[in-house]
């Protein structure tokens, strides 16, 4: 077995709202392995964004970490200096934001963007730069980098847009690179694009990679393994077959059940999940998942179900679904 | 237009410009501007719903801007069907943000009286009060919520409101314009859930529009394919899906990521969506299409009919029906 490139343990993070503390992340603890791609899933609110803001200690206030522990490669990331960590930031993760209109700079040719980058990380400048984001702009699958190079960011589609914003995350060949719902802001035929770009790029680079999505189709299709997080905590982590086949936690099921998707024979099934997901500060006692879960029983109110690791799957339900019951 | 035909449109048409000059004006130019519908004929009949989907900038809000008479058309002509005495059915629209479409300032009761009022449905306070609550009630909320306002609710539930308001007006038509695409998909589950059974239980003639085609599977009887401001295909929903005759549908159906992770191959269509502004010739697709040949280039192609009424715009008479088909022309093309 070896060791994890990211791992995170017991991951806090808290809103202060009128000097009321509130979890938006309660013990999150998840690692990624070298080269691998793991998925995380869950409904608006449910901390996925939060979760890689806060391994490159980017949460805007009043979000606040308080607890935890995130090592990359065995260097503890949460004890670094602001300083240092802005070296880690682009330089051993890379960033890919969802909407591709704001993570680029509008006055900036991407050109430039991109030799600001690339100098700035890898130590090269003048030509040598130049000729980087050149040879970047062909790889992320731009037609003639020389004509793209001179342009703004508004002369460019959404789709070529985000294959910038990749090009950006990735030209200093980051150890891991988290992408925050790549492509939720695009048009069903580009976003297959951009995930048969990430994907090629994956497997040349060997880079590690933190998806986070809602979209359960883009998980099945990209992530070696998931994670499932539901209101601030880890409701499931599985391998991507596991999960769609066998999932542990009734929320994981629900959610799949819930997914409008033709099945095999055809057949369009809707299974809908009660209820919504409670708001921030209003998680109920115990199981956060048990005023809408089938499952609940007495022991789900009172106390928070513990992560369980039963070989390669870890849920913390207290009732688990044994089989898939379909 | 036959008995059971609720809404025809015919040859609509709807062309953006962008603000000309004053000496534009005067030499009467008038080639600028965006065809953002183009030429799209379709009808949808009594207790029927439309599903419309297709990529942004294809021209679906548009046309159901125009359906519902916020916009006129350029060209072409909408007509409903009418009663004995000549009026227009009544038609009530739902928007894709829960959000922004909702007064902050109104109490739900009064956001869901407004139509009853205007229409002059219910006469009384207690009248109208309790139509309120019979609708709150129908949407899956309680009564007791007429006296929140919009911000105590969540999005789901915003759209549960929403839903009330448009059946306030006890509409015989409905637009729904991306109605789920705002909500999570838990949430989304219960939303399509409670539409279907609003359409079962009060016959509802409707039009869905969404880019989500497995939602489109879900909630309409047929299904138009539109790229471009062009409809490019139309058929019966499970026709469509088993049967695609255009090359786009086929493409756009293969897209969409599904939830099979013993095949994790990806399917992109090639190139870009064209600048709607100035959409490609012949036929709108060629430039992305793995089937294209010259006369695509040079040539619009005609409306041809499949099945017992369906149609689709091709040059070609092809079997899409397996997906693997089309693999590796589009392969091809990609490399």
């Amino acid at each position: 077995m070896t060791a994890p490139l990211l791992d995170v343990r017991d991951l806090t993070v808290t809103i202060n709202r009128d000097g009321r503390l509130i979890t938006a992340l309660d013990k999150v603890s998840f690692s990624v392995d070298p080269g691998e791609v793991l998925g995380i899933v869950g409904e608006s609110g449910a901390g996925k964004s939060i979760t890689g803001a806060a391994i490159i200690d980017l949460l805007v206030p009043p979000l606040k970490r308080t607890g935890g522990t995130i090592a990359l490669a065995g260097e503890r990331l949460d004890q670094l200096a602001p300083k240092a960590m802005r070296r880690v930031r682009g330089d051993r993760i890379g960033f890919i934001f969802q909407d591709p209109m704001t993570s680029l700079n509008p006055v900036i040719t991407i050109g430039r963007q991109l030799c600001d980058t690339i100098e700035a990380h890898l130590k090269i400048s003048g030509d040598g730069a130049k000729k980087k984001a050149l040879e970047w702009i062909e790889r992320v699958g731009l037609p003639n980098p020389d004509v793209q190079f001179k342009r703004y960011p508004h002369q460019l589609s959404g789709g070529m847009r985000q294959r910038i914003v990749i090009a950006l995350a990735l030209c200093a060949n980051p150890a891991l690179v988290i992408a925050d719902e790549p492509t939720t802001a695009l048009d069903v035929s580009v976003q297959a694009h951009i995930l048969q770009l990430m994907r090629d790029l994956h497997r040349e680079s060997k880079t590690s990679m933190m998806l986070i999505t809602h979209d359960l189709g883009v998980i099945a299709k990209m992530a070696d393994r998931v994670a499932v997080l539901y209101a601030g905590r880890v409701a499931e982590i599985s391998p991507v077959n596991e999960l769609f086949n066998a999932p542990k936690h009734p929320y994981t099921h629900g959610l799949i059940r819930a997914t409008p998707m033709p099945s095999v024979n055809g057949e369009v099934r809707l299974d809908q999940i009660p209820g919504a997901m409670p708001g921030l500060g209003a998680v109920p006692p115990g199981c956060a998942f048990n005023p809408r879960c089938f499952k609940a029983e007495g022991d789900c109110c009172s106390a928070v179900p513990p992560l369980t690791i039963r070989e390669s799957v870890a849920f913390s339900c207290f009732h688990p679904l044994e089989k898939e019951i379909a | 237009m036959s008995g059971r035909d609720f809404l025809t449109l015919n040859h609509v048409s709807k062309v953006y410009r962008r603000n000309q000059s004053l000496l534009e004006r005067l030499k009467k130019n008038n080639t600028g501007g965006t065809k953002a519908v183009s030429d799209v004929s379709l009808t949808v009949r009594h207790g029927e719903t439309l599903g419309l989907v297709g990529e942004s900038g294809c021209g679906k809000s548009t046309l159901a801007r125009l359906v519902s008479g916020l916009m006129e058309p350029t060209s072409g002509e909408i007509a409903f069907r009418r009663d004995a005495a000549g009026k227009m059915p009544r038609l009530q629209m739902i928007f894709q943000d829960p959000y922004s479409s909702l007064n902050g300032r109104w109490m739900i009761e009064d956001i869901i009286a407004e139509p009853i009022r205007v229409h002059k449905l219910r006469r009384g306070r207690a009248a109208i009060r309790a139509r309120v609550d019979e609708l709150l009630v129908q949407v899956g909320l309680s009564p007791a919520d007429a006296e929140k306002y919009p911000q105590e609710f969540s999005g789901g539930q915003r759209q549960r409101i929403c839903i009330a308001r448009a059946l306030a007006g006890e509409p015989e038509f409905l637009i729904l314009d991306e109605p789920t695409s705002a909500l999570d998909v838990s949430v989304q589950a219960q939303i399509l859930n409670l539409l279907r059974d609003l359409q079962k239980n009060l016959a509802l003639t409707s039009l869905f529009i969404t880019h989500n085609l497995s939602v489109v599977r879900i909630m309409a009887d047929r299904i138009g394919v539109m790229y471009l401001g062009e409809l490019v295909e139309e058929a019966p929903s499970e026709e469509l899906f088993l049967r695609p005759r255009h090359p786009y549908t086929r493409l756009l159906i293969d897209a969409a990521p599904d939830m099979d992770t013993s095949d994790r191959t990806l399917h992109p269509i090639a190139g870009e969506l064209p600048n709607p502004a100035f959409p490609p010739s012949g036929c709108r697709f060629h430039t992305r299409c793995p089937f294209a040949k010259d006369v695509c280039r040079s040539t619009t192609p005609p409306q041809k009919t499949s099945g017992a009424d369906g149609m689709f715009r091709c040059h070609f008479d092809l079997d899409l029906s397996n997906g693997q088909a089309i693999l590796p022309a589009a392969k091809a093309r990609t490399a």
